[in-house]
């Protein structure tokens, strides 16, 4: 009887560990085989560093791969489908899993805060009541940008930046945890005034909301010399040690040529 | 006897103004019959904190899902229909900061136990005035009205469509062109409707000539490969000239009937009935605005006098930086503002199906080794604009580099500024062939340019 309960529990436990979502290759090194689910993992860059790129790869893979269900949060209107159906088409030929793909992508335009909180309530009612639409099982859930929506909130005397901004990261952690989602947001940099250095937008207090998060950075110094190759570091993770660095190409799918470079300065 | 009048009247009105707090809810001073106990706890439940209701006999308010003491002999309300959408926490909706700080204070946390309260009640509560209850809860009713209405199927208001409708969208959206072949490539088309491009550069680059060639170009009909619309010019630092812009029109009037006398098609004739000098003119809507308030103020309006003028397709604010840059002595507040600003423009551009044309100036950032030039308003700005082009000298040789696209990869071209407006350094090589109707309607052929020039 106590082994009856055991493995029950364990079944249980094992269930509400969070699974990985496998989705761009040379992404996947770095995460530790993939997107988790459960938890929040943040892109962040400065502009022009591929953070939309990589967020329209990692659906189209999900999408096209794993065949789940994809909801896409866009707050800045950098969502494309032309470019989407391109990276569709360099992973396939057949145009019907193409347009299957196509139709598993959910998209949702937010643009402000309050917007983006009833999306999210919604999303949390249509997942509780288990609706059988045209929606089917969701796995990932993208917002593409949350510092859009909550900078013009932050700073000034009010704390109600603050609050919102609090109010939404608990909102997204209980949707990745309760529904075993994979949320992933992409955030700005700014710079320090004191140091001059990049840091991430939005604070110490989202520090603490995703578990984790990769910079993204342009191999080139400055902007007059082209190239579709940036460099992806873990700058946080409960699983692999920071500072790893691998090369993504945001040109036509994803190089794979992960390097173990020695941990860089990282943020 | 005066004295002892004033000493009355002295007393009652601290009275009045001690009641009046503690009809607030007070800051921790509790005047409420439940005096000397937390404000928020019940009687029956010490669990719950709730506020107290008079009618209920157990002192409970509306009965919470997350309440482990829900046993068999409270009763609760009945709740209305609206379901999970009641469940929305009171953090989540879009009331004044203040009236939600009180709202937090007294002990609400959904907006299913504000309705239940109605406005008497709610008033009363957290001293606030039966107007404005009434306003909140009209709020409240509305935003939980709207999330019922999207998830019980409606699509309402909501910008909701799965990929593969924008991909169809997206497809049948046309582009404004700029007249320079290398620029249209560049950025798979001309410049996307419903988009935020950003055009940076040093002075006397060009931005404001490709700003008012946009302003032409959007005019142009749909038979000759344009979006027919109309333009909205906000201008901050006083560079729109109208002759130029006279020029420019008439030097784009004379290009389609050069066009439509080579192809001798019917619409074409009757578009250009209406395609005057006159006509692109008068459906050019310049602004004027001297400081960052009436920048602001303006794009404020602009949602309205867009839904006014539903043909409008492009809106250009011609200096985004310069009211910005001088005389803000408070940077955070400089970031707010703008961050508010490119969401109120995304928006602009979303409903209207319009393009927005920002132009900004180049500033020196000093790096440890070298001194770059970069486009101004900071690294926070950058992400305000979907596509960002960059343009400047090479010797003698404008460049433009797209530096930002969702869609498009990074590249630099060549152009060139004629009395015409904005061109191609070199003219394309057209074949004069008039049997094979594969010509590009947009270009003709540049022999008569060519003599002129």
């Amino acid at each position: 009887m106590a082994s009856g309960r055991w493995w029950t529990l364990c079944l249980q436990t094992w269930r509400t560990l969070p699974k990985s979502v496998p989705c761009l290759t040379s992404l996947d090194q770095l995460l530790d085989s993939g997107l988790y689910t459960g938890e929040v993992t943040e892109l962040m860059g400065a502009p022009g560093t591929g953070k939309t790129q990589v967020c329209l790869g990692i659906a189209a893979s999900v999408s096209l791969g794993l065949k789940q269900h994809v909801l896409f949060l866009d707050s800045t209107g950098g969502f494309t489908a032309s470019r989407l159906c391109q990276m569709l088409q360099a992973q396939t030929e057949d145009e019907e899993e193409q347009l299957e793909a196509l139709q598993r992508i959910q998209v949702v335009r937010v643009f402000n805060i309050y917007e983006l909180l009833s999306a999210l309530q919604e999303l949390r009612d249509r997942l509780s009541q288990q609706v059988v639409s045209s929606m089917g099982p969701l796995k990932m859930v993208l917002l593409d940008s949350v510092s859009a929506v909550i900078s013009p909130l932050l700073g000034g005397r009010q704390s109600e930046g603050l609050a919102l901004m609090m109010q939404l990261s608990k909102e997204l952690k209980t949707l990745a945890r309760e529904f075993s989602l994979a949320v992933v947001v992409t955030n700005q940099v700014t710079r320090d005034s004191s140091t001059g250095l990049l840091k991430p937008a939005l604070g110490r207090s989202w520090s603490f909301v995703p578990s984790t998060r990769v910079l993204l950075e342009s191999k080139e110094a400055s902007w007059d010399k082209a190239s579709t190759r940036r460099a992806a570091s873990l700058a946080k993770s409960p699983r692999q040690p920071t500072g790893i660095q691998v090369e993504l190409d945001i040109g036509n799918g994803d190089v794979l040529e992960p390097s173990l470079v020695t941990p860089t300065q990282g943020l | 006897m005066r004295r002892a009048a004033r000493r009355v009247r002295a007393r009652a009105g601290r009275g009045r103004g001690q009641a009046v707090r503690g009809g607030a809810g007070g800051r921790g001073r509790q005047r409420s019959p439940l005096a000397g106990r937390v404000r928020g706890v019940s009687e029956a439940c010490p669990e719950r904190v709730r506020g107290v209701s008079e009618a209920c006999p157990r002192r409970v308010r509306s009965v919470s899902a997350a309440c482990p003491g829900r046993s068999a002999p409270c009763p609760g309300p009945v709740r209305p229909g609206g379901g999970a959408a009641m469940q929305r926490e009171v953090g989540t909706l879009p009331l004044a900061p203040a009236l939600r700080a009180r709202l937090a204070a007294a002990g609400f946390q959904t907006a299913q136990e504000l309705l239940d309260t109605g406005p008497c009640g709610l008033s009363k509560e957290i001293g606030i005035s039966r107007e404005e209850a009434l306003e909140a809860l009209q709020v409240v009713r509305q935003e939980c009205q709207g999330d019922a209405a999207r998830t019980a199927g409606g699509s309402g208001a909501t910008r909701k469509c799965t990929a593969l409708e924008l991909l169809e969208e997206e497809q049948t959206q046309g582009f404004i062109i700029t007249f320079c072949s290398a620029l249209d490539n560049i950025l798979g088309g001309g410049v996307q409707l419903t988009k935020i491009t950003e055009i940076c550069g040093a002075p006397g680059v060009g931005k404001t000539q490709l700003c008012m060639q946009l302003a032409v170009d959007v005019q142009i009909p749909e038979c000759f490969g344009g979006v027919a619309g109309e333009a909205v010019f906000i201008d901050t630092e006083g560079s729109f000239m109208v002759d130029r812009v006279v020029e420019i029109a008439a030097a784009c009037v004379q290009h389609c009937h050069l066009i439509a006398e080579a192809q001798q098609e019917e619409d074409h004739g009757k578009a250009l009935e209406t395609f005057s000098l006159e006509n692109i003119l008068s459906h050019i809507y310049y602004f004027r605005c001297r400081d960052y308030t009436e920048l602001l103020a303006q794009v404020y309006l602009l949602p309205e006098f867009l839904a006014e003028h539903s043909k409008v397709r492009l809106v250009v604010i011609d200096g985004i930086a310069f009211p910005f840059r001088h005389d803000f002595e408070d940077l955070s507040l400089r970031t707010r503002l703008l961050n508010g600003l490119a969401q109120q423009l995304i928006i602009l551009a979303n409903d209207h199906k319009a393009a927005v044309v920002l132009t900004n100036q180049m500033t020196t950032r000093i790096g440890q080794s070298q001194a770059t030039l970069v486009p101004a308003l900071g690294e926070s700005w950058g992400h305000a604009a979907t596509v960002r082009l960059i343009f400047h000298w090479d010797n003698s040789q404008r460049l433009a580099t797209l530096y930002k696209s969702p869609s498009q990869k990074e590249s630099t071209i060549a152009y060139h500024i004629t009395s015409h407006g904005f061109r191609d350094v070199q003219p394309p090589a057209v074949t004069h062939s008039t049997e094979g109707t594969q010509l590009n309607p947009r270009k003709r052929p540049r022999t008569e340019e060519e003599k002129q020039q």
